[in-house]
């Protein structure tokens, strides 16, 4: 032992602590952040109580990635996930939130969107969500639809029982036969009308056979529902074929129903002057007509919408935040502090308006000559007085600039951002004043954590006054939401 | 060269030094004699700022450390070496290290050269081939002498001698009184020396101060010191119980 | 009236002198930021101090971290039981050793070991006149003997934690698995279920801290001994004391901020 070193023993610890670290993280990181690589999607949702970070994302049971972060944006869970990058999520999946367990852990269900569709970028958004709320109401609805139509069933096959109703009931399918003759007259008329309605029904179809998957079990009970109620359909159409063979054989008043030729002529008259409002629709004629064919309403429209989406995107993009910062300056062991707020209408763009703290003050030179020619030149320390700062700032990539008022004397400044924002690099101009040297300041800033970051620089490094000082220091900086909000509730002129 | 105006320093009640009035005289060495519990050690402090008086000034060549930042006050320290009472070695390094200790702090000497030097002054107070022991492998009087060594490795233009020679065997002392001499006069260097030893006090001092209830009470040559009729200064020199100095 | 102003003296007076430390201790870690950054650092001073906080503290450490790991699986899982949840065993311990009790443990035993030594070291050096020695050599003695120990603290304190949570949760494996008969697939797989590579992360940054405190107080409660080798003693006992209850009271903060 005598002859292993100190360095050697130290070296051997370290490598040890370090595989011991790699080995715990390796095997945690496998299953923990689990993604390393791949790309960012994001989901909005209204509420994502139980879902946690790291929560799985799954397609079809298949884990393909993990929730990275969860913010609250406008009152609503903005989730932003990990993909694997070996699975490509087209334009139109949609995402929904699901439980899975006996601890009722959350987890986000992907459905596949359509083949061959364009994917999603990375850093896109996710538009179809399937809001469970929605859908718990609209099952209750179905349900209780289903409850109406048992009992409607119900009288109805009641109502057919008797010799009378399977009278009308008779006479009710004599005009039913015209009816389609002439039906299918029409439809053969408008066929591409047609085929479109049968376009969007069959996506009806697709986005119900969607909702019905995902809810698998609502969906049972109500088709429970259903099938009482085509049990009564049932006993219903048995009283139908009845009255069918009454008819064929000519019993009852049906024959003479038949014969009347009035009730076909009126039938179809009804018909046609449908036929012709559908036509007057297509041509743009009458007020609904109009609306539907004019160029203009649409154009309207659209800009309206584009105009609410501006809207919502402004707001989302206006941040607000707040910030302290204080310095030690060790060569004056002092501390200065700097408080400040800084609004970021947009993503590239900020205004910073601060108060700054500083204990040595600020040297005001004032020349005075009376009426002789002597100047006397006064120097007063302001010890006491805050110093502003008011500066607009612009961000292109990594590089902030930024400049106004600094420490309330005109200047600049430059920010060089690195590791995610985690670092940042710092370099100050101002108070360029002919008679000392221009202030000049750099710095870095650390994040450590969340809202702290630690911050160590030298002030005044060319000063001729004796102000030069390195500091240490930390800062404090959050995001307001209540602020956003006070700002851009706020009518703001343009 | 060093110069103490009206310097006051007072521990709790006790008043240790009292408007004390002393200078030294560049390139020679001022013994200082005193009771024991004086405030030999105090002053000796007070010279190389490692205690800020309560009030008055301490000058070196003409700069007031008392005024100083730690910072440039580190810097007129530089042209100090001190040996303090107790050696203060440190005891987490050899005797070599620590008499290497300045060297490696304040030249950018290879470690050949810092070697040599080191094996030099240890040979100078007798301790040759100790290099490799700790401190606390000593005794009492061979920490002092490499205390001396570290004292002096530099060659720093003024030197404190905190009782170099207290607690050495006669041959030792007079061996270690010339070393101090030879290095005083080769290198024209400022020594304060504190000192008990009555003969080492003549040999080796050109002026002779003597510290009584916090002030210089009597300064001169050590004729001048034996030809005295201050009858603190006699019974001092004469070890007398009887006099104004009182045991009690 | 006059005991009441007494009291009222007395208890500004205390107040104070606490507040005075704290800034004292402000102060001295700045002083410590400074001469941190002024090469150069002796790297073998840097060893040595690594050297004795770490390597010397594995043994302790991995004591510390193997019996709690299977105190906690024992206790563990009886509870556990009664919910048949007897495989969650090994992922409460796996959560509370990374993020608690790793940290914390193995910094109240380096306080023990290192903090204490470190305030009778300077101590010791303070009243033999050693410091004084080092400013008269025109070395500052913040930077030649409190630096490297707090810089060997903050390397050193995480690393014993990773060293500490990896024992004690192999502990817990083995008293889980092969004392309790706790089903192996299930336990180790609700570690990694519930072990976030944040858990980890997070108590080292704790540790750091931990480490950064226990240097900091020891060097600061060493540095300013008086009083002969009763003061030594004093100062070692205040900064195991002041140490410990500033990690036991800080780390409610710290996992505050960060959980
Ligand atoms: N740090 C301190 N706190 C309180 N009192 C002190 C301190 N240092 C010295 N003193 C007091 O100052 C007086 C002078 O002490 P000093 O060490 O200078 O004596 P000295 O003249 O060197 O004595 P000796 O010849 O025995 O070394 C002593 O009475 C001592 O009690
Ligand atoms: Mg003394």
């Amino acid at each position: 032992m005598g002859s292993i070193t100190t360095e050697a023993k130290v070296g051997l610890f370290i490598l040890i602590g370090m595989l011991l670290l790699g080995y715990m993280t390796m095997q945690v990181g496998q299953r923990g952040v689990g993604i390393k690589k791949g790309y960012n999607v994001d989901v909005v949702f209204d509420n994502v109580a139980g879902l946690n970070k790291y929560s799985s994302v799954q397609i079809a049971g298949v884990e393909v990635g993990r929730v990275e972060d969860i913010l609250l944006k406008d009152g609503k869970a903005l989730v932003r996930l990990r993909i694997t990058p070996s699975v490509t999520l087209e334009k139109d999946v949609s995402a929904a939130i699901k439980t899975r367990g006996v601890l009722g852990d959350k987890y986000i269900e992907i459905t596949p969107g359509t083949r061959g569709m364009a994917a999603l970028e990375p850093g896109e958004q996710i538009r179809n969500v399937e809001r469970q709320a929605d859908i718990d109401r609209l099952l209750n609805q179905i349900s209780a639809i289903a409850d109406d139509v048992k009992t409607v069933s119900g009288t109805l096959s009641n109502v057919l029982g008797g010799q009378a109703g399977q009278d009308s009931i008779g006479g009710l399918l004599e005009n039913m036969q015209a009816l389609t003759r002439n039906i299918n007259s029409l439809v053969v008329s408008n066929e591409a009308t047609i085929r479109s309605m049968l376009l969007n029904a069959q996506e009806l179809t697709n986005n119900l056979n969607r909702v019905v998957v995902q809810n698998d079990d609502k969906v049972g009970e109500v088709i429970e529902n259903l099938r009482g109620a085509s049990r009564e359909m049932e006993k219903t159409f048995a009283s139908f074929s009845q009255i069918a063979d009454e008819v064929n054989r000519g019993e009852g008043t049906i024959g003479q129903l038949m014969k009347d030729n009035t009730t076909i002529t009126n039938l179809n008259k009804t018909l046609a002057s449908l036929q012709e409002v559908s036509d007057k629709i297509n041509q743009g004629k009458g007020t609904l007509g109009k609306l539907v064919n004019d160029e203009e309403t649409v154009n309207n429209l659209n800009q309206s919408l584009s105009g609410i989406n501006r809207y919502v995107t402004k707001a989302e993009q206006f941040r607000t935040f707040l910030g302290y910062r204080g310095e030690y300056l060790w060569d004056k062991s002092n501390f200065k502090s700097y408080l400040d707020i800084k609004i970021q209408p947009k993503q590239d763009q900020f205004y910073l308006l601060g108060l700054v703290s500083d204990p040595r003050g600020r040297l005001t030179v004032r020349d005075y000559t009376p009426t002789g020619n002597v100047t006397t030149r006064t120097e007063e320390w302001d010890k006491s007085g805050l110093l502003f700062n008011v500066q607009i700032g612009k961000r292109f990539r990594n590089v902030v600039l930024r400049g106004g008022i600094l420490e309330s004397t005109g200047g600049f400044g430059m920010d060089y951002m690195a590791l995610n924002d985690r670092l940042k690099l710092t370099f100050e101009a101002f108070d360029f004043s002919s008679d000392r040297n221009a202030h000049l300041k750099g710095y870095a800033d650390v994040q450590l954590f969340k809202y702290l970051y630690l911050t160590g620089g030298w002030d005044d490094f060319i000063s001729n006054r004796g102000n030069s000082s390195g500091f240490v220091g930390f800062s404090i900086r959050f995001e307001d939401d209540d602020l956003k909000y006070l700002l851009t509730s706020t009518p703001i002129p343009k | 060269m060093i110069k103490l105006v009206d310097v006051h320093k007072s521990y709790g009640k006790q008043k240790v030094l009292d408007g004390l009035n002393l200078a030294i005289e560049a390139g020679k060495t001022t013994v200082i004699i005193g009771r024991s519990g004086g405030g030999k050690s105090v002053l000796l402090k007070h010279i190389i700022g490692l205690i800020k008086p309560d009030s008055g000034h301490v000058l070196i060549e003409e700069s007031d450390i008392t005024r100083l930042s730690e910072k440039d006050l580190n810097e007129v320290r530089k042209k100090f070496g001190m040996l303090f009472q107790e050696a203060a070695l440190f005891d987490s390094m050899t005797v070599g290290e620590n008499v290497a200790f300045p060297l490696r702090e304040q030249t950018k000497l290879k470690d050949q050269e810092i070697r040599q030097i080191v094996a030099d002054r240890l040979r100078a107070v007798g301790l040759s081939g100790v290099e490799e022991k700790m401190p606390s492998e000593l005794s009492g009087g061979m920490r002092k002498r490499v205390g001396l060594a570290r004292a002096i490795a530099l060659h720093p233009r003024i030197v404190l001698f905190d009782e170099p020679t207290t607690g050495l065997d006669p041959v030792m002392t007079e061996a270690i009184n010339q070393l101090i001499m030879d290095t005083q006069k080769n290198f024209n260097l400022t020594c304060v020396v504190i000192s008990h030893d009555i003969q080492s006090i003549f040999r080796i001092g050109h002026k002779i101060a003597m510290l009584y209830e916090g002030r210089i009470i009597e300064y001169g040559t050590p004729e001048e010191i034996r030809a005295s009729d201050n009858p603190v200064m006699r019974q001092f020199l004469s070890g007398s119980v009887d006099g104004p100095i009182k045991v009690t | 009236m006059k005991p009441f102003s007494a009291s009222l003296d007395y208890v500004g007076r205390t107040v104070m002198h606490y507040v005075e430390e704290m800034g004292r201790i402000m102060t001295l870690f700045f002083s410590i930021l400074f001469w941190m950054m002024r090469p150069p650092l002796k790297a073998r001073n840097i060893f040595k101090q690594m050297e004795f906080v770490g390597v010397k503290s594995i043994f302790v450490v991995v004591l510390t971290g193997l019996f709690t790991g299977m105190v906690m699986t024992l206790q563990g899982y009886h509870g556990f039981r009664l919910f048949g949840a007897e495989t969650m065993v090994g992922s409460t311990v796996a959560l509370g050793m990374t993020r608690e009790l790793g940290p914390v443990l193995t910094s109240l035993m380096v306080t023990a070991r290192a903090g204490s030594a470190m305030a009778a070291e300077l101590g010791t050096m303070r009243v033999t006149e050693q410091i004084d020695a080092l400013y008269v050599m025109a070395a500052n003695p913040i930077k030649h003997l409190i630096v490297p120990r707090v810089i060997a603290s903050v390397l050193m304190v995480p690393l014993l934690t990773v060293v500490a949570n990896f024992v004690g949760i192999a502990g817990s494996y083995f008293v889980g698995v092969n004392l309790l008969n706790i089903n192996e697939g299930d336990f180790i797989n609700n570690i990694y279920k519930m072990l976030e590579l944040n858990d980890i992360y997070s108590g080292l940054v704790k540790a750091a801290f931990f480490g950064l405190v226990l240097s900091v107080v020891g060097c600061y409660k060493g540095f300013n001994t008086t009083g002969g080798a009763e003061g030594v003693g004093r100062a070692t006992t205040q900064a195991v004391v002041i140490s410990s209850i500033t990690i036991l009271v800080s780390d409610y903060f710290l996992t505050a901020i960060m959980f």
